[in-house]
């Protein structure tokens, strides 16, 4: 094949020339082909995976179990319980119109919603609600209807077993899982969760089938410093007062005065949270860190408290309070009557106004007003409170002599009721100014994390803090606050009755806020409590140091503080029926009260049944043959006949029952 | 008949280039047909498997018999081809509106297919005995009456895509054996003067939906553009890495239709990315440049001819698939020959190869 034909090699150039033709056409078409490629799947890349993306897939978000909110003794009063949602993929939907008869029929719709489930039926899409939260067995009678393209998903829904309980601190949650109010709403990304995201895939005939794509994450239980018993107490004794009062509301901060914890927080009117949806802007406002009002003679502890710790005065100086009031100018400040010379303590236990105008003349505008913001005044008190107010104070450097007098008594000036209470509480816990706080601690899958407790600032020395407790005693004791005395505590406290400010006009007659702060017991104080009751024609002293009186007495048991004045002895009861009735050995101090029971006393007189609990009385008195007729609850407080007198078989005796046993006790 | 010599000069690389391209389209196969619910693969991958079994026995057959014994008897083979696509006609197993196969039992067979190859064998043997056909008129009539024939019976089930490819197998071979430029030259101007009336009248209205949705496929992104879009989404969606194997979610939730099928590469391009596509291009480059190679070395011009015939047909295919895969081409059912499942198309090529093989094997021999 070596021959060189002329023509043979003609076609063979042509060959080579048509391969090099072809051989170029497809190295070119292959230049073009990689440049597509790179085109396509490099520099579009993304935006053609969010195509892909786009069609094959919806971002379905589930939501996360939310975290619980617990009171400081681990009981629940806020939980989310997993409801069903009735829900519709109206692609899959064959007789929309049928289809709806049959849901609205378990459902019970109104005619309105009738129409809407027809709609969202008959429309085109991958998903529409149909109810949310359905009973439980709605959703069983839904589960077998076994309709193309109906279907239940899980959701959560909060609930808050005590409905009213701590309503204004707990807040609320709306459908889409998000805190609106209160805690719910300021540890909202806490509790909430981490929202999980199921990618349902679907084909490109929109059948879905699905993925998980990042499971959701619970949310962090809340504990909180509330005692739930506390402020059921609390929230008790605020309603009976504004009813009583016919006030339009009120507050009460019940709190520890050394670690800033709120035991109870209540504000009147309140509402549901529950229902939230049925309730008014007015009963959900948390009136103890958002309403602002002239605290009045309760603010004369900071004039005081500022006069003492700058050494201008002390507690046994004589003031001349004559005739009963003093002019600023066109301005009278009067007090309610002359109390001619008083001491700088009965300044304090007479709530005089003179003597508090003449402190504050003292302490000068500068210095009051350094003192009013050291106590926290002006700024927020605590950080668990979304929309707290900062209340309102005025300048010190504007202040005329008028405007101080008046702030030196508590006008003028706007603070919250939440102000109130850590401000007071700096003077119980011996100067510090100790930030309210609401959550305990932080759980987070088992693991606890406390909050701790923050100290502002030192507002005054120790010994100014003992001085203006010694004096609030006085108070309590002797002056206008007596209503809060407590059985077997001390207590310190001072009273505020505010003329409310109406239309720019103080109002002279019935329109006061009513206004009491205390701790106790004041030796070492456990409690401190502001009752603030709005809108009612007496005086702090008559309607709100009752309620303290109330709420201490059944906190300091709840918390089980011993008492510290005339300790009650600790009775004693001799099991034994014949046992002498001496020697016992028990501390002197105590003194205690030894009795026996029963037929220990002489036969054929009344056994002394006081100091018994229920049940044992009637043992008692049922082995002696006698009838008992009991009322009330606790312990023996009165009985009838009295002890040692004449007994007759069959006699009944009335046992009259009482929670405070000891008081009985002889 | 394959003696030593000979099994010496099999080209083992276009072979090995080839066996390669089978096994990625019968893995690309099973990625697609996997079903991610059930768990398995479809029936395309055992019928993919069977039809290569059947293809490499056809590959060796078409090996062994010297293709000039092939050539001699060109006019049975001819007459054969001509009778099945008769035969299609007449008694065809009937498919989406079709009547492309042949129904054998076990699987269908598409006798169109192998037009390309029967076309290739006629032509160059024509060619090859009458060196001036191309300049008298009864040489012109043969050609036209070898290409048209099948191409008119095959145009009829109606399938015009395979009737389209006889035309750059006949065109191919015309050039080497010596067609004047001048002419493709008129040729082309007749086309463009043609085209305007071939869409009036020559074209079926989704033939004519099919090409305006090419050159503007969001004009109708749900109808005749869809699977021009998905195409290209699927394709970019792969970026330079790609999915991974199975994670095709284009092609597995049935977004980009007859995957396995025509938009074979597009899988490729979603799955294994641009890296896996360049190497997949790159074979495919590789393998019609060693078979115009193969033309170049043949002995005599009936083997050059041949080859080229059916290196041209198959090359069509390949950059027509590719680029239509790429969105660059309106959506046509041609498949993808080596990956595309398709038994027919499997066998066929693979057939065709067997021939390349052949010419390639005996330069030597006389």
């Amino acid at each position: 094949m070596a021959v060189n034909h002329p023509a043979n090699d003609r076609w063979r150039r042509t060959v080579r020339g048509r391969v090099l033709v072809m051989a170029s056409v497809m190295a070119l078409w292959g230049v073009a082909m990689e440049a597509r490629l790179v085109h396509l799947q490099v520099f579009r890349y993304d935006a053609l995976v969010e195509q892909a993306e786009r069609q094959q897939s919806r971002s379905v978000k589930t939501i996360p179990k939310r975290g619980e909110i617990l009171d400081r003794e681990g009981r629940l009063l806020a939980y989310s319980v997993e409801a069903d949602s009735v829900v519709a993929v109206p692609n899959e939907v064959v007789d929309p119109i049928g289809t709806t008869a049959a849901v609205c029929e378990i459902l019970e719709c109104s005619e309105q919603r009738w129409n809407t489930v027809e709609s969202r039926l008959s429309g085109d899409g991958l998903f529409a609600y149909v109810q949310r939260h359905v009973s439980v067995e709605a959703a069983q009678r839904v589960r077998g209807l076994d309709v193309p393209g109906i279907g239940l998903i899980k959701e959560n829904r909060r609930f808050y077993p005590n409905s009213e309980l701590a309503a204004h601190l707990l807040g609320f949650v709306g459908f889409d899982n998000k805190g609106l109010h209160g805690l719910e709403q300021l540890y909202d990304q806490e509790i909430s969760g981490r929202e999980g995201r199921v990618l349902v895939q679907t084909d490109a005939h929109g059948r879905a089938f699905s993925r998980v794509e990042r499971p959701p994450m619970a949310g962090v239980s809340l504990e909180l410093t509330i005692d739930k018993y506390i402020q059921h107490i609390t929230e008790r004794e605020l309603r009976i007062a504004v009813r009583e009062h016919g006030a339009v509301g009120g507050s009460v901060v019940v709190m520890n005065p050394f670690t800033g914890e709120i035991l109870a927080l209540a504000n009147e009117p309140t509402f549901n949270p529950n229902v939230f949806g049925s309730t008014s802007e007015d009963e959900r406002r948390n009136r103890a860190t958002q309403a602002v009002y002239e605290p009045g003679s309760i603010f004369k502890v900071i004039t005081a408290s500022a006069a003492l710790e700058e050494g201008l005065s002390h507690p046994a100086e004589l003031f001349d309070t004559n005739p009963g009031s003093i002019r600023f100018g066109s301005r009278t400040i009067s007090d309610l009557r002359n109390y001619g010379v008083l001491s700088f303590t009965d300044v304090l236990v007479r709530s005089s106004n003179v003597g508090a105008s003449k402190l504050s003349q003292r302490l000068g505008a500068e210095r009051m007003g350094r003192y009013v913001r050291r106590f926290g005044f002006g700024e927020r008190a605590s950080s668990d409170f979304p929309g707290e107010s900062r209340g309102i104070v005025y300048n010190p450097a504007r202040l005329t002599e008028s405007d101080l007098a008046s702030v030196s008594m508590g006008y003028s000036i706007s603070v919250t009721p939440l102000q109130m209470a850590a401000a007071m509480s700096a003077v119980a816990n011996g100067g510090e100014l100790v930030a309210p706080r609401l959550v305990r601690a932080v759980l987070n899958e088992g693991e606890r994390v406390e909050a701790p407790r923050r100290v502002v600032r030192r507002v005054m020395s120790k010994n100014t803090a003992l001085t203006m407790t010694r004096m609030l005693e006085d108070v309590v004791t002797r002056g206008t606050a007596q209503s809060a005395q407590l059985a077997g505590y001390t207590a310190a406290g001072k009273t505020g009755t505010t003329e409310k400010l109406v239309n720019g006009r103080y109002q002279d007659q019935g329109r006061n806020i009513a206004s009491f702060a205390g701790f106790t017991p004041s030796t070492r104080p456990e409690l401190t409590i502001l009752v603030v009751v709005d809108d009612v024609n007496r005086g702090g002293g008559s309607v709100a140091a009752p309620v303290f009186q109330r709420i201490a007495e059944a906190a300091l048991r709840q918390l089980g503080v011993p008492p510290n004045i005339d300790a009650p002895a600790p009775v004693l009861l001799a099991d034994e029926l014949f046992l002498p009735v001496t020697a016992l050995p028990v501390a002197a101090r105590l003194q205690p009260a030894v009795r026996t029971t029963g037929i220990g006393a002489a036969p054929g007189t009344m056994p002394d049944l006081r100091g018994l609990g229920a049940r044992q009385a009637v043992e008692v008195a049922t082995e002696l043959g006698l009838s008992v007729e009991i009322s009330g609850d606790g312990f023996v407080a009165t009985q009838m006949p009295e002890p040692g007198g004449a007994m007759t078989p069959h006699q009944t005796v009335h046992l009259e029952l009482d929670r405070r046993a000891m008081e009985s006790a002889p | 008949m394959l003696e030593r010599r000979l099994y010496r000069h099999i080209d083992w690389l276009l072979l090995g280039a080839v066996v390669v391209l089978c096994a990625i389209g019968v893995t690309m196969i099973y990625s697609t047909t996997h079903d991610p619910t059930a768990g398995a693969a479809g029936p395309q991958v055992r019928t993919q498997l069977g039809a290569l079994a059947l293809g490499f026995i056809a590959f060796a057959v078409l090996l062994l018999i010297d293709y000039r014994w092939l050539s001699d008897s060109w006019v049975t083979i001819f007459v054969g081809l001509l009778a099945m696509l008769a035969y299609v006609l007449l008694f065809g197993v009937v498919d989406g509106g079709a009547q492309r196969w042949i129904g054998l039992g076990l699987f269908n067979l598409q006798p169109s297919e192998f037009a390309r190859i029967v076309v290739s064998l006629g032509l160059a043997t024509v060619l090859y005995h009458r060196r001036w056909a191309l300049q008298t008129p009864v040489g012109w009539l043969m050609v036209a009456g070898i290409v048209g024939a099948p191409a008119l019976l095959i145009y009829q089930q109606p399938d015009l895509g395979a009737a389209v490819t006889l035309l750059p197998v006949a065109f191919a071979i015309l050039l080497f054996a010596g067609l004047r430029l001048r002419y493709v030259a008129i040729l082309v101007a007749v086309a463009i003067l043609v085209a305007p009336v071939a869409w009036t009248y020559g074209l079926q209205d989704y033939q004519r939906q099919r090409i305006s949705s090419f050159l503007d496929p969001e004009l109708d992104p749900q109808g005749a553009g869809w699977q021009q879009r998905q195409a290209r989404i699927t394709v970019g969606s792969g970026g330079p890495l790609g999915k991974g194997f199975l994670q095709g979610t284009q092609s597995q939730y049935k977004f980009l239709p007859v995957a396995h099928n025509d938009f074979i590469f597009s899988v490729l391009a979603e799955e294994q990315g641009f890296l896996g596509v360049v190497f997949a291009l790159g074979l495919y480059l590789f393998v019609i440049l060693r078979g115009l190679d193969a033309a170049r070395l043949a002995k005599d011009r009936l083997g050059r001819y041949l080859v080229v015939g059916i290196m041209s047909g198959f090359a069509f295919q390949v950059i027509y698939n590719i680029a239509m895969s790429a969105g660059l081409a309106p959506v046509k059912g041609l498949t993808l020959p080596l990956m595309s499942a398709g038994g027919t198309s499997v066998i066929a090529t693979l057939a065709a190869f067997g021939l390349v093989l052949n010419v390639r094997m005996r330069r030597f021999t006389n």
